[in-house]
């Protein structure tokens, strides 16, 4: 069931909108992440939900009941709020500020009854706060005041809690704390949660539903993997990034990869390289830095460098998973080759599946084209084909390939590449 | 230190400061030039009250003494007490509603408006009494009304009252209105002495008059704002959160800034630009029962209230016949005792 809908909203401050076009939903009982990089509209959106900007255009409704016609304690009653940050100065005791969350249900003048007790103290026993209750809240760790924080929330007795980054300014373990106290409470309690996190990867972990904004605009919206994907964040966030499965979160994992502001270096020469089974992952990401003009290839589909190459969108050459490099792909390889200045051979494992580039690059050397083998470790052997391969590196080296020992080595030659 | 009082504990600090409040009464109303017993204080006021007074034994009191104690001494001492109740009270509200340490009942340019008025009224020799005030209380009043509502007004941008903005705005209001005032008290420097002694606050010679006028609007007034206590404790965990908890922000700041400078500026008018309490009483009050303002407020009325009498007896007695002004006492005695009492709680902590 839908709880909260938002149709159409937008907010700014005068000209400027920070808000555009907003339509969503969230259901009952859902964990509900905003992303998007700073100054997208994230929290502005998380406070015009819970009407604390007003003067917001568009329709915004609430358990079926427009926002604007609820009166504020009679929302209190319904939504709570975490802000980002709260800087609390004077000394309440954890009690005190938990109690205070009783306020939208009390009259002026009541003393807090046996039923604030009882939720206050349920807040407290669901937060792990009620072994510290009597603890000044200017004198207890962040984790701690989040935890208060969100007990005072729960005093509401609210339907939905909304939170502005809840893990910021906290370490690791304290994050996931949090996290999986938010968790527990909307499993449990069948809280509705909607919050606004920074970190991509706490939120694809924990949460059934995410909102990517892009400058006030919803980028997308919907399951962790329909919104977390590579060109997603890639729109979103101007940087290339790999999406990968966790193995131990079972929730899937971004890593950044590079900004993607840097343009083509065209003073660089360009490379074909030959590379496989991760050997080529460093020469792949350091060149791309450089700005190189780069191919890759012959590569197999799900090849531990293939992923890297695609999540960059690096021009390649593929082969079927776990197959012998056919003759024709081969070829295909060759005619891209040509394309480049520098052929670059990584320390690949030659086996007779890929043994057909090492005879291409061997093919593209003898046309003229120049052919460098980047041997990073003397004592690796590379060899798995009984002699073959070693015949074709020791004929490389005889018609000129150039051996070098290290990427840095390798950035060198091609920075006084031009200059030849 | 741990703030936790619960229902009861707070109905017994309101009663043990209350009675403590009114045996100082007694005992402060006794101190003096006149041979005074601090039980006679109680049987003048015992006497006043019908039915209960056919069973008080007056015997004893002169007449002198009666009229020492009922025409000078009592009204002297109410007066002390509204006034050390309002500027705590004022200054507690200004604290919590600024979220400032700093801030006290004269931020918001009460006492450079008061000072201002009472000013003109002095130099324009202009003698007009009506309902037992004096025109420098008037002008003092008006003054006073004037400044705020100037500093308020630039304070709001928006229909929202920015914090900061008012703050600055108060300093600012503040030392042009005592610029004027300094440049008066220049010009017609035959009055310098009377313009500086009413800023340095007194209580002295007022009779029942302000008492009788005063004192229902400013126990209205506490009431009120011991009325938004909840709504002050809320609003110090940020203007967001607890307009998200369902407080009426905007509203709330608006009344209490008003009733918290109607406050000062009542008593400011009547008795003058009595500083310290306002500032130091809420610490004080604080440090010893806590931030939650439904019990800070009622208790710093009391604590201000007493604080007030026993620095006015200082002021009156210390050399005697002289009266110092009360400001001095205030801060003298004052000072030191907070400086006492901020470096004992660090050392707590």
């Amino acid at each position: 069931m839908n709880i909260i809908n938002l149709n159409n909203v937008e907010f700014g401050y005068g000209k400027l909108k920070v808000l555009r076009n907003i339509d969503l939903s969230v259901e009952e009982g859902q964990f509900l992440s905003i992303i998007g990089p700073n100054g997208a509209g994230k929290s502005t959106l998380l406070k015009v939900i819970n009407n604390i900007y007003e003067n917001y255009e568009g329709n915004i409704s609430i358990y079926g009941k427009n926002a604007k016609d609820y009166k504020r304690k009679e929302l209190a009653r319904i939504i709570s709020f975490v802000p980002q940050d709260t800087f609390l100065d004077f000394e309440f005791s954890i009690e005190e500020l938990v109690f205070m969350g009783r306020y939208p249900f009390q009259k002026r003048f009541q003393n807090d009854a046996k039923h604030d007790y009882d939720i206050s103290y349920r807040a407290m026993a669901l937060t792990n706060t009620l072994e510290i209750k009597d603890r000044l809240i200017t004198q207890i760790s962040g984790g701690e005041r989040q935890r208060a924080l969100i007990a005072k929330a729960l005093a509401q007795d609210p339907k939905i809690i909304l939170l502005d980054e809840p893990t910021s300014h906290l370490d690791i373990n304290h994050q996931i704390e949090v996290l999986e106290l938010l968790k527990e409470l909307n499993l449990k309690q069948n809280l509705t949660i909607i919050s606004v996190l920074h970190d991509l990867n706490l939120a694809s972990r924990y949460s059934d539903k995410l909102v990517l904004l892009k400058d006030g605009q919803i980028l997308k919206s919907g399951s962790v993997e329909e919104v977390l994907t590579a060109s997603n964040i890639e729109n979103a966030y101007n940087m290339r990034a790999v999406v990968e499965l966790n193995k131990f979160t079972n929730s899937l994992f971004v890593t950044p990869i590079e900004s993607k502001k840097r343009n083509k270096n065209t003073s660089l020469p360009s490379i074909h390289l030959i590379a496989g089974g991760g050997s080529g992952q460093a020469i792949i990401s350091r060149l791309l830095k450089e700005g190189v003009d780069l191919s890759v290839g012959v590569l197999n589909v799900g090849d531990s460098d293939w992923q890297l190459a695609k999540s960059l969108k690096v021009e390649m050459v593929e082969e079927k998973p776990f197959s012998a490099i056919k003759e024709e792909t081969s070829y295909e390889n060759l005619n891209l080759m040509r394309t480049k200045d520098i052929v670059v051979i990584a320390q690949v494992p030659i086996g007779h599946g890929n043994l057909l580039n090492l005879e291409m690059a061997l093919t593209a050397i003898n046309e003229g084209k120049e052919v460098i083998y980047v041997k990073e470790n003397i004592e690796k052997n590379i060899d798995y084909t009984n002699g073959i391969a070693t015949k074709i590196m020791n004929e490389l080296i005889l018609k000129g390939m150039i051996v070098l020992n290290s990427i840095e080595d390798l950035l060198n030659y091609l920075e006084n590449y031009k200059r030849k | 230190m741990k703030h936790n009082y619960k229902k009861k504990s707070k109905l017994n600090i309101l009663i043990s400061l209350s009675v403590l409040l009114i045996i100082i009464v007694a005992i402060v109303s006794a101190i003096g030039s006149a041979n005074i017993k601090a039980l006679d204080v109680y049987r003048v006021i015992f006497s006043k009250i019908p039915i209960i007074n056919k069973y008080v034994n007056m015997e004893k009191i002169t007449d002198a003494q009666f009229a020492i104690i009922w025409n000078v001494r009592l009204p002297r001492v109410i007066l002390g007490i509204l006034v050390g109740a309002s500027l705590s009270v004022a200054g507690v509200s200004f604290q919590g509603l600024l979220k400032n340490p700093m801030a006290d009942p004269y931020i918001l340019g009460v006492s450079s408006g008061a000072a201002l008025g009472a000013t003109v009224a002095i130099i324009s020799q202009f003698e007009y009494v009506k309902y037992g005030f004096s025109s420098i209380t008037f002008a003092a009043f008006i003054g006073a009304i004037t400044a705020v509502f100037i500093v308020y007004n630039i304070g709001k941008i928006n229909n929202k009252l920015s914090t900061n903005t008012l703050l600055l705005a108060g300093v600012a209001v503040g030392q042009f209105f005592t610029a004027i005032m300094s440049f008066l008290m220049v010009v017609n420097s035959n009055d310098m002495s009377k313009i500086i002694y009413w800023t340095m606050g007194s209580l002295s010679g007022k009779g029942w008059n302000p008492v009788k006028t005063l004192s229902i609007p400013i126990l209205l007034t506490i009431v009120v704002l011991i009325y938004y206590s909840k709504e002050l404790n809320i609003l110090l965990t940020g203007d967001e959160t607890a307009k998200s908890m369902g407080v009426n922000v905007e509203r709330t700041k608006e009344i209490i800034l008003v009733l918290g400078t109607l406050l000062t500026s009542l008593v400011v008018s009547v008795s003058g630009i009595i500083g310290f309490v306002g500032l130091i009483i809420p610490h004080i009050t604080r440090i010893i029962f806590g931030p939650d303002h439904r019990i800070l407020l009622p208790c710093s009325a009391i604590v201000g209230a007493i604080f007030m009498i026993i620095t006015d007896t200082i002021s009156r007695t210390l050399i005697s016949p002289v009266e110092i002004p009360v400001g001095i006492i205030t801060a003298m005695f004052g000072g030191p005792f907070f400086i006492y009492l901020l470096r004992s709680k660090k050392k707590m902590m």
